[in-house]
């Protein structure tokens, strides 16, 4: 038996205990398929668990490398969860939403129309005052007399459940900055790769042209109608939950992706920082609750908004959308008026019923909740759930009657859901069961009338109460057409839409955070290096510490802790305390704890420096550039993910040297997206970045391995340490016939021009991405600091230079001590010159100390 | 009474501020009693300054700073006529009860008083307020009489002490502390009324202040003021309906309804909707210092 054979057969079984009566979206009560699905049926009833099985995991694949993650509030992101199963609604049924949507999406437009205008609901009395007053979406600031805005509701999203009885009912409306369309278009994307069978088979609505109108309405959307609409997306960063939806959206719609700093306020409009000059921006897609979008007159402890986006509002200068007001239709209290405003302002009835219920600051119907708190979800006007006892829920609702609302949670309706490990929802591993299902819509002003996304997000919880913290997966929503030939999305005249080019990376935190992706990959690359350098030695000679091969393995260990510190905290820290001493002690390192220290520095993303704090960090910076950055790149992270869980799973010393070499590959494919990228001022930034850490690097694994003498033969190990972990072992080999000696690796590495790996070769980079950066002069700071710094070093006398003191070469090493100086401030010039972005609003009267953007980054920046 | 209304608000910085937007509520209103003859406002380094009307009705004015400064000066003045609000007897002794806007859906500005009648960011209503404040609410009591002996038990019971209380403040602190300045006892007022089902609204303005006798007036000895105006009803006019209602504006501060030495400027749920001077600067600077500096004179009449 097949997949959905099973399923079918286990609905006819009796249900178990006082499980709720739901719809089953694929099977009818009398046990034949639902419509939708007929014309599926023998593409899908062919699936066995084992295809799934299979599906399933090219899916959490492809999502990994897209890079697709979600974070609930106050978590880490985690991967994006997709079942195999689409849900699929036959075009009659949907016609009939559609129009509800649309209907429901011109009321809710008309009642911010209302409320921050005339306001005759309010004093009519259609709807109650402290229902919309007391309510914190209600945004004072646009309720003025100066302020109009036709179209505050551009794009709106409501959440539907179906009932028992199979009709669809509005859960909640999503219109302060509704999110999950970029999910929806990835979920697509991805079924229909991974079910091409199915896929074919199903002659359903593409999303792409939706996205297209959506441009197109945006680009319409700007004031006083520009010759040239700039949209941007303001999105609060890659912090946010729904960061790769925010992304998604920008390099579909082909808008730059911006964060509030990027912004700025001049004579009353919004601009863009672009290099040294402003450009005009017309409209935000806003990503960012407007409580934050504005600390003038909004929050005043955001920095994620743009001070003085209020009153470029009320100029009309600039469109947010949607409207800075209108997170007050979240509000689950408005529900039971709707159909009242609906005929107050539309002369209609209200077409999509809701799930009841009943608002607390009316006395009836506080009454009904009351006496029915063991059935229905209490909630807050602002959505949040409120849980507790009979006793405690009275309590908080008579505190604050006006705040709260009784809801009627109704059986969802089932999908056939697939069992997943280790995902914390589903049915048991490899089998298809039923989960309770609901459907995000998105509904389009576009034209003149509103027009519903043909499709949309679904998502399966464990609980069906909506709980956000319930685990989830998602699904992708096939809409059927009635016949083949209707256009998908009922738009017949939209070109095919491609992926729009973004403007070239101009703002100060794109370049400062295409400047640390430089640096961040070039310090995980030479760690990585030197971690293989000394990861072959230890193979060699960890049993034989006493030999010139084991002191050539503790000093590649010292050079390693000066870019990775050891905290004196480790419970091995003693055995690394003094690796030249006692030969017991450095027996012991040998052990165990080398195995255990070689994990940290590869694992740990706590530890200063640690190749894991390094990817964070270059995660982090490709995150905030999402738009500028070839889809590559997530290949990338996913496959340095997947080499870190194989060693984490393994402490065996042979995963060491197999996963830092496929955590190398996976940074050398990050170096593969940048080498693709377009010449622009972000690319030369990236460059520079790189050049700075890599001729950093270098200097300092000189200072830590060659200013001392340890002995001939231990030298030259030493040395064949160095030129093992800068990759100039053939290098040499073909310069410098025989003898591996100080001053020819110094030559190498420090004088060569030619040597993409030596310090001259960086320094000669450098010039030319700094010279390629519009803010540069020829004389500008950072220039000259190269010039004196290029005259140094290629004006050095090695052979004076590595001249013996005793057991050191003091030249030597005050020569390296005052490269790796100058590099450094070098780097802080280049950073303070192109890529600072200048301090961030604060609050008159409280002037606090600035947060260093340095944070986690300064890492190795001290003496050597 | 004729004033000349004079404040100055001087920020100074330790460091070039690059950019500095600020909202002020600094312009008097227009209201039956009150009368603005002349009006400026001015800020240096010199930029547009623009008024907009807000959802209180109050000036609300906008400005800008992109040049240079490590000084900012917004200077506002004006020269305003005032006399005493009058008050309908008839209305001011209605049950204090009649004056709750949840029963009040006949009155047609019932809705607008509700706006002030529901908890706001600066106004907590904890159970200590609320019973402190019903003190004075004893059953059927007029409402113009319960909130008179209110403002008398707040200016009785409460301490005058500047830097007792910051903006920070909470109405819970003050009711355990017992002290505080005119903005804390006017939260504190506003919320034990609002938990009591009534609306009540924050107005920020000045207050001339006498010189002692034979003393002269000190400019800049004064300070913003702030006090609580309580929504009342219009009476039932016999046919079903009611007018629409007035504000009784009280001092708790002084003891006293408002009458011509007070210079009203503006209203809100709280001192957030009308905080006289606020904004957003952008420099690198770590400190800074604010003067204020508020006279209000009285003006010949002509």
């Amino acid at each position: 038996m097949t997949v959905l054979d099973d399923y079918t057969a286990a609905l006819a079984q009796p249900r178990l205990g006082d499980a709720p009566a739901r719809y089953d979206e694929l099977v009818a009560p009398d046990g034949t398929l639902r419509a939708a699905w007929r014309p599926l049926a023998e593409a899908a009833f062919r699936l066995t668990a084992g295809d799934l099985a299979r599906v399933d995991e090219e899916i959490q694949r492809t999502l990994a490398d897209d890079g697709v993650t979600y974070a609930l509030p106050g978590r880490r992101p985690e991967p994006w969860r997709l079942d195999p199963v689409p849900l699929v609604v036959e075009a009659d049924e949907w016609s009939i939403l559609e129009v509800g949507l649309a209907q429901r999406a011109e009321l809710l437009n008309a009642v911010l129309v209302d409320l921050y205008g005339p306001r005759t609901l309010l004093r009519s009395g259609v709807l109650p005052a402290p229902l919309v007053l007391g309510h914190p979406g209600y945004a004072r600031v646009v309720a003025r007399a100066s302020t109009t805005d036709p179209r505050p509701l551009l794009l709106s999203a409501t959440d539907l459940g179906r009932t028992a009885a199979g009709e669809w009912r509005v859960l909640a409306d999503r219109a302060q900055a509704p999110s999950g369309m970029g999910y929806a278009m990835e979920n697509r994307r991805v079924v229909s790769r991974v079910l091409p069978e199915l896929y074919r088979q199903a002659t359903l609505h593409r999303m792409a042209p939706f996205f297209h109108a959506l441009r197109t309405s945006l680009l319409q959307a700007a004031p006083g109608d520009p010759a040239d609409p700039r949209v941007v997306v303001l999105s609060p960063g890659p912090h946010s939950e729904t960061a790769y939806d925010q992304a998604f959206l920008a390099s579909t719609l082909g808008f730059p992706l911006v964060q509030g700093s990027d912004l700025t306020v001049r004579d009353g409009a919004v601009w863009m920082r672009v290099f040294e000059h402003l450009e005009p921006v017309h409209v935000v897609l806003r990503r960012v609750d407007a409580a934050f979008s504005d600390p003038l007159e909004l929050r005043g402890d955001s920095r994620l908004g743009v001070a003085g986006l209020s009153e470029a509002v009320r100029r009309g200068t600039v469109r947010v959308v949607n409207g800075l007001g209108s997170g007050v239709l979240e509000n689950p209290g408005l529900l039971p008026y709707l159909p009242a405003v609906a005929q107050h302002l539309l002369g209609e009835d209200l077409r999509l019923d809701a799930v009841p219920t009943w608002w607390c600051g009316e006395e009836t119907q506080r009454r009904a909740v009351l006496d029915r708190l063991d059935e229905l979800e209490v909630r807050r006007t602002d959505g949040t759930r409120v849980t507790g006892d009979r006793d405690t829920l009275r309590a908080r609702i008579l505190a604050e009657p006006h705040a709260h609302v009784g809801q009627q949670p109704i059986a969802l309706s089932q999908v056939p859901t697939f069992g997943r490990e280790p995902a914390a929802y589903g049915p048991p591993t490899g089998r298809i069961a039923p989960g309770p299902m609901s459907l995000r819509t998105f509904s389009l002003w576009y034209g003149s009338s509103y027009r519903p996304l043909v499709g949309g997000l679904a998502t399966v919880r464990e609980h069906g109460d909506g709980r956000r913290t319930s685990p989830w997966v998602s699904k992708d929503v096939w809409v059927l057409k009635k016949d083949a030939a209707e256009p998908d999305q009922h738009l017949a005249h939209q070109l095919q839409l491609s992926y729009a080019v973004p403007g070239a990376a101009s703002v100060p935190r794109v370049l400062d955070d295409l400047y640390w992706f430089g640096r961040y990959r070039e310090r995980a690359e030479d760690l990585l290096r030197l971690v293989l350098t000394a990861h072959a030695l230890a193979e060699d000679y960890r049993a034989r510490p006493w030999s010139s091969g084991g002191a050539s393995l503790a000093v590649a260990w010292t050079a390693i802790h000066r870019l990775c510190p050891l905290p004196g905290t480790a419970p091995y820290a003693a055995c690394f305390a003094d690796l030249d001493g006692p030969e017991a002690a450095r027996e012991e390192a040998f052990g165990a704890p080398l195995d255990a220290e070689f994990h940290a520095v590869l694992l740990d993303p706590a530890r200063d420096g640690s190749v894991a704090q390094s990817l964070a960090g270059l995660r982090a910076c490709a995150e905030g550039v999402r738009d500028q950055l070839s889809a590559d790149t997530w290949r990338g992270f996913a496959a340095l993910d997947r080499a870190a869980a194989t060693l984490r799973l393994s402490p065996h010393s042979h995963r060491v040297e197999e996963a830092s070499g496929r955590m190398l590959d996976g940074v050398l494919a990050l170096t593969g997206v940048t080498a693709n990228m377009v010449r622009d001022p972000g690319w030369h930034m990236a460059g520079a970045g790189r050049t700075l850490e890599r001729a950093q690097q270098v200097a300092r694994l000189l200072a830590a391995a060659t200013v001392e003498r340890r002995g001939l033969d231990t030298d030259r190990r030493v040395l064949n340490v160095v030129l093992g972990a800068t990759e100039s072992v053939v290098t040499h080999r073909r310069r410098h016939r025989g003898y591996v000696k100080v001053d020819s690796v110094l030559e190498l590495l420090l004088l060569d021009r030619d040597n993409p790996r030596s310090v001259a070769f960086c320094l000669d980079e450098l010039r030319g991405h700094l010279a390629a950066m519009p803010a540069s002069t020829g004389a500008t700071r950072p220039e000259r600091l190269l010039e004196e710094l290029v005259e140094r070093v290629s004006t050095v006398d090695v052979r004076a230079l590595v001249a013996i003191g005793g057991a050191h070469r003091p030249y030597l090493r005050g020569f390296l001590a005052q490269l790796v100086a100058d590099v450094t401030q070098l780097a802080d010039a280049v950073a303070a010159l192109h890529v600072a972005a200048g301090p961030g609003p604060r609050s008159f009267g409280q002037l606090v100390p600035r947060p260093s953007r340095a944070v986690g980054r300064a890492v190795g920046e001290g003496a050597p | 009474m004729r004033y000349r209304v004079w404040h100055r608000t001087t920020y100074t910085y330790d460091d070039d501020v690059t950019d500095s937007l600020g909202i002020a509520y600094l312009t008097p209103r227009e209201l039956p009693f009150q009368h603005v003859r002349e009006r400026a406002l001015r800020v240096t380094p010199a930029t547009e300054v623009r008024d907009d009307v807000d959802v209180h009705g109050n000036t609300a004015s906008y400005f800008q700073v992109v040049t240079r400064h490590r000084e900012l000066v917004v200077h506002a003045e004006s020269v305003v006529d005032v006399v005493a609000p009058a008050h309908d007897a008839a209305a001011l002794a209605q049950p204090w009860e009649d004056a709750r806007p949840a029963d009040r859906s006949d009155s047609p500005d019932g809705w607008e008083a509700w706006d002030v009648a529901l908890p706001s960011p600066l106004v907590d209503q904890g159970p200590e307020v609320q019973a402190y404040v019903a003190a004075s609410l004893t059953p059927g009591r007029p409402v113009g009489e319960a909130v008179t002996e209110l403002v008398g038990r707040v200016h009785a019971d409460f301490a005058y002490e500047q830097g007792a209380t910051t903006v920070r403040t909470t109405v819970a602190d003050v009711m355990t502390e017992r002290a505080g300045v005119c903005q804390d006892f006017a939260h504190l007022v506003i919320a034990g009324l609002r938990a009591n089902g009534l609306a009540a609204r924050y107005v920020s303005g000045y207050l001339a202040t006498t010189p002692p006798p034979g003393q002269e007036r000190l400019v800049g000895a004064d300070a913003s003021h702030a006090w609580v105006a309580v929504w009342v009803p219009g009476p039932p006019d016999g046919e079903g309906g009611r007018g629409p209602g007035a504000w009784l504006a009280v001092d708790p501060t002084n003891d006293t309804w408002v009458d011509d030495r007070y210079v009203t400027v503006a209203w809100g749920r709280d001192y957030a909707d009308v905080t006289p001077l606020k904004g957003v600067i952008f420099t690198e600077a770590s400190t800074s210092r604010l003067d204020v500096a508020v006279d209000v004179a009285p003006a010949d009449a002509d």
